[in-house]
């Protein structure tokens, strides 16, 4: 490069208003770049900041010295080791859940006229405008042991003794998925739309049955929807509260719950912060190994 | 919710802009003559009975203006100290949370020269927190599946081939281990002596342990454990029991008894650094008198802390039969320990934890 | 007439042949109007490729004589009566078309005509109402696409992003089980037959828009499929290197010899293309012919419009002879029937003659006009007439340099003179 560049001090002669162009240049970056300092500031304060600080805490025991008795504990306490497993247990299965529920649903909406898709579009999304917790005791109304489900299926001869559907994984995971299936079916929807209908002509052209061409052709382009789908799903789940603690019973117990309880429990915010603090680092860590495997952001950054 | 305080003594403190803190009403030049105080409660219908019964009754009675807010507890109360920005003058409380809150330091001491206790039970008052309402952690039962006349003990509630079906126990360990050492025999007045060691706390663990295949569901609120009662979803809990008298109410088909249950209260602490201590202290004297405490159940079937309530007429017979601290079922009971809470729950917990999550 | 002298350039009127030339009066290079020998022939041909019949493929003419065929030969095509209404919207209507084994055939007309609903119905993508299609002796209108073994390539190349260029190309070779080996070979000799070899590990979205062309085309032919079909393959790219395609793509028809059908509404590149040209507007096949006929002799009104730019004289027959105001025409072929006629006026057919000057052939149709506007174009230049009854005609000539003297002035009044043998009378139907 250096060599291509212009010669400035070498030569006596200097480039009439190189100088000056150059400082124009620069200044126009510099205000293109101020142009994004406000989203900087606010990611620097919403994001940046109380992670940091939420780090900081987990390293300070009840006395405000330095400590890591809040690590220790969680590697000394069974129980903890049982709740990161069964937070990522929960939160694999019901991502899992969602895509073979949600991927042929998507798929059936994208083949759907345009209209009629986005009326049925409309059906996926309703469950948002309703609170998640009006939801999740919805769902305990219908699962419990005299509920709908549990009388109906009785009634009709399906089962004779109630089978139990809440207040432990099943239910968990039936009421995960309801409220996770929009965040999966959307994006996935999206890139489904996106695909052009002539590679499946072209596919077929050059002959292959609608079988072969969708595991050769749409599939694969419709991965990107399904990683940033499945993405959201896990990494939400992992951070529920609300729908394991109602349906969950008890049993099924999320590291969110987990901090609730440290807060009430412990004197310092640290118990409950390192708890945070190895959840998202556990998340990050396990994000950058798929990253790696699925090698998504090169798919991802296949344009069409 | 606890905005608009928090606002006006950040202007005084010339942080927050003059204009809001006016119109919070809430901007006070230290000059004027009336006294009062800010309350922080937990909220909903508990907190509706403790405003009609002993708040409102209060400010008439003393001309303290009041102003009720609602908070989630001591970790709030925690923040707020830490930050040096205290805008309440009293929180209501959990005594158990209390406790940890006062030894910790979040709380101001209570001088009890000024709070007349003299007629209180004597548990039902520390140092950092005074009562008050009573309730109780008891077994409840499906009449359906049992009838009236269900299980009598904590051995009955572990006696499962006498009362088959299913239970649901509470998934945080306050009151958890105690009607397990009852179960397994330990007679009521030796139940902290026993856990005061590790060994006790296992015993009482390996009794939930053998309980725990019958165990449907780990209750977390007392709004679930009465749903739990009413919608049949188990036959047998523990609970609260001003819980189940709504269920019950509600059309539940549930009965619970106070044989062996464990005897508990919720308090009023001044937390530190509160604008207005001495008011506080006053107000709090004001409502531990009999005569506030016996509105109480009117509204909510928690008992008073203070005995006199009883006697002084304000409560109907069967009313008072029916509350937890009413001297014929206080003394089938077992009060809670708060020492023992401080000085062992956060290792029972994490024991117990373990033990949930198996 | 100030602007062009203004750049210096000359006008030029190009006649029929070179060695033909017509001036104007006053001018020292006036000759005697006079008309040439008719040379359709010599000016119709493709200059680049031969005309390729398959007729004259099948009696083994030389310039076909190399020419490799597909494994199992091409196939013909034969549509009968294939019908599809989109509601009252006939997007075929009962179309016969036959399509000769080897044969290069466009189907050519304007957007909504129904040539690329026809192409659908060929690729099976579109099942018709009714109607009858078959490759060879084969009946298919009921075969699924991916049973058709014919190559196509679309408007929009639709190659799938996510493979690479050889992993596109091998595509149908993949599904059709043949060995590793042979597959790479293949590929690699189809990318060389589109001059893309050693392309072969790129990616989709770093090839330029002829490029990704070429790769629809490879992957189109790689397994030799025994007719091919193209819609509008050309139509996302610009004018140089269209044209630049249009000869290669007639071309690789040439070596590999399948049956094609090509759909464009760009006549000139069908004109180009073609062996036989389908013009189809309404759902219906409104001419079947050859470039030359189809330019020739139109059919109809509407064909005579969409091929080539025409105006239209309204023209009365009496007792066998036209004629167009009162003017008697010298007609080489006074259509059939008794539909209305129309003069077709061509403006590169139309000759200028400046007043005083007599057309002397016989074999010419002498209009009277006036010059209203003259368009440099380059290598041509338009001039606008006016003839005595208000209808504005064109007419084309070739710009040249010894001509630049003798063009007519705005306003000059001139005779437009018309060989009898492009003196063409079209039906008024199909408008």
């Amino acid at each position: 490069m250096s060599d291509l560049a212009l010669p400035t001090s070498s030569s006596s002669l200097a480039h009439s208003n190189q100088q000056e162009l150059k400082r124009d240049a620069r200044q126009e970056r510099f205000v293109l770049f101020s142009l994004c300092s406000p989203a900087l500031l606010l990611v620097l304060i919403i994001m940046v900041l109380p992670v940091g600080w939420l780090f900081w805490l987990s390293f300070l025991g009840e006395d405000g010295n330095f400590t890591l008795e809040n690590y220790q504990r969680m590697v000394e306490s069974k129980s903890y080791a049982r709740i990161f497993r069964n937070t990522f247990e929960v939160s694999l299965l019901t991502t899992a859940i969602c895509i073979l529920i949600g991927y042929p649903l998507a798929y059936f909406l994208s083949q759907l006229p345009r209209r009629t898709a986005n009326l049925c579009m409309i059906t996926v999304l309703l469950p948002f405008w309703t609170s998640l917790l009006v939801r999740t005791y919805a769902w305990l109304v219908l699962l419990q042991r005299r509920g709908l489900v549990n009388e109906w299926g009785m009634d009709i001869g399906l089962w004779d003794e109630p089978i139990k559907l809440v207040h432990n994984l099943t239910g968990t995971l039936i009421g995960m998925v309801h409220i996770m299936l929009p965040f999966l079916i959307l994006p996935v929807y999206g890139s489904m739309r996106a695909i052009d209908r002539d590679y499946l002509k072209a596919a077929a052209n050059l002959g292959a049955s609608p079988t072969q061409a969708f595991w050769r052709v749409f599939f694969p382009l419709s991965l990107p929807g399904l990683f940033a789908g499945s993405l959201i799903v896990f990494v939400l789940c992992l951070g529920f509260f609300v729908t394991p603690a109602v349906l969950g019973g008890g049993k099924v117990i999320m590291v969110s719950m987990r901090i609730a309880t440290n807060i009430e429990l412990f004197f310092n915010w640290g118990a409950a912060s390192a708890l945070g603090v190895v959840l998202l680092v556990l998340t990050l860590a396990i994000l950058g190994v798929a990253s790696r495997v699925l090698r998504f952001d090169q798919i991802l950054g296949r344009g069409h | 919710m606890g905005k608009d305080k928090s606002f006006s003594s950040r202007s005084r403190a010339g942080i927050a802009v003059a204009a809001m803190a006016l119109a919070a009403g809430g901007f006070v030049s230290g000059a004027t003559a009336q006294e009062k105080v800010t309350i922080a409660s937990w909220g909903g219908s508990y907190q509706d009975a403790q405003s009609k019964a002993l708040f409102q009754p209060a400010e008439k009675a003393t001309g303290i203006a009041v102003t009720e807010e609602t908070y989630g507890g001591m970790s709030d109360v925690r923040l707020k100290v830490k930050a040096g920005a205290m805008t309440w003058d009293i929180v209501a409380s959990g005594s158990g949370s209390a406790a940890r809150a006062g030894a910790e330091g979040l709380l101001e001491p209570l001088d009890y020269e000024v709070i007349d206790v003299s007629n209180f039970y004597p548990t039902l008052k520390m140092k950092y927190c005074v009562g008050g309402d009573v309730f109780s952690t008891v077994f409840a039962w499906n009449t359906e599946t049992y009838g009236e006349n269900g299980p009598q003990s904590w051995a009955d509630f572990w006696d499962v081939e006498k009362f088959p079906g299913k239970r649901a126990y509470r998934g945080k360990v306050a009151g958890a281990l105690e009607p397990a050492l009852m179960a397994d025999g330990v007679p009521m007045d030796k139940v902290y002596e026993v856990l005061s060691t590790e060994e006790g706390i296992e015993r009482a663990l390996n009794k939930i342990r053998e309980l725990k295949p019958h165990i449907a569901v780990w209750w977390s609120s007392g709004a679930q454990h009465a749903q739990l009662m009413k919608d049949g979803e188990v036959d047998m809990t523990t609970g609260w029991n001003g819980r189940f008298d709504v269920a019950i109410n509600d059309g539940a088909k549930a009965a619970y008894s106070f044989n062996q249950a464990l005897l508990d209260y919720d308090c009023f602490a001044i937390p530190k650094g509160a604008p207005n201590k001495d008011t506080a202290m006053k107000f709090l004297a004001e409502i531990s008198k009999a005569e506030y405490q016996a509105n109480l159940p009117k509204y909510i079937t928690y008992g008073p802390t203070n005995k006199l309530a009883y006697e002084i007429g304000k409560i109907d017979k069967a009313v008072a039969e029916k509350l937890p601290s009413h001297p014929d079922n206080a003394k089938l009971q077992l009060p809670v320990d708060i020492e023992w809470y401080g000085k062992f729950e956060q290792k029972a917990s994490a024991m117990y934890q373990d033990l949930v999550t198996e | 007439m100030e602007r062009l002298s203004l750049s210096g350039v000359a006008f030029l009127m190009y006649f029929f042949g070179n060695d033909q030339t017509l001036v104007f009066a006053g001018q020292s290079c006036a000759t005697p109007f006079s008309m040439g020998r008719s040379c359709f022939s010599d000016r119709y041909e493709r200059f680049v490729l031969n005309e390729m019949t398959p007729a004259a493929s099948s009696t083994g003419s030389p310039a076909n004589s190399q020419a490799k065929t597909p494994a199992g030969g091409a196939l013909p095509i034969t549509i009968r009566d294939a019908t599809k209404a989109y509601g009252r919207i006939f997007a075929l209507d009962n179309v016969d078309l036959d399509v000769r084994s080897g044969e290069f055939l466009t189907l050519l007309g304007p957007s909504g005509s129904g040539k690329t609903t026809l192409l659908m119905v060929l690729a099976g993508f579109t099942r018709p109402d009714y109607g009858s299609i078959k490759f060879g002796e084969r009946e298919i209108v009921r075969t699924p696409p991916h049973k058709r073994d014919l190559g196509m390539v679309f408007q929009n190349y639709a190659l799938f992003p996510h493979m690479t260029v050889a992993a596109n190309v091998a595509f149908p070779l993949k599904l059709r089980g043949v060995s590793k080996p042979e597959m790479d070979q293949r590929v690699e000799q189809a990318l060389e037959t589109v001059q893309l070899g050693g392309y072969g590990e790129r990616r989709i979205d770093q090839l330029s828009g002829g490029q990704r062309q070429r790769v629809a085309l490879a992957r189109a032919i790689v397994f030799e499929p025994r007719i091919l079909l193209m819609d509008e393959p050309l139509s996302a790219l610009d004018k140089k290197l269209r044209e630049q395609m249009q000869i290669e793509l007639r071309r690789l028809h040439d070596k590999l010899g399948m049956t094609t059908v090509y759909v464009t509404h760009d006549q000139r590149e069908a004109l180009t293309m073609s062996d036989r040209i389908a013009v189809i507007n309404h759902g219906r096949v409104m001419q079947l012919g050859t470039p030359n006929e189809i330019y020739e002799r139109p059919a109809n009104r509407f064909v005579a419009d969409f091929i080539g730019e025409s105006t239209f004289l309204p023209v009365s027959v009496q007792d066998g002879v036209a004629s167009f105001g009162g003017q008697a025409l010298k007609v080489a072929q006074l259509p059939r029937g008794d539909h209305e006629l129309l003069l077709m006026l061509r403006p590169e057919r139309l000759h200028l003659v400046t007043n005083g000057e007599e057309v002397r052939d016989s074999a010419v149709n002498a209009f009277q006009a006036q010059v209203r506007e003259m368009v440099y174009q380059g290598d041509s230049f338009l001039m606008y007439t006016e003839l005595e009854d208000g209808t504005e005609v064109t007419v084309r000539g070739m710009t040249r340099r010894d001509m630049v003297s003798c063009l007519p002035a705005i306003g000059d009044a001139v005779q437009l003179a018309l060989h009898s043998d492009d003196t063409v009378l079209v039906s008024a139907e199909g408008a």
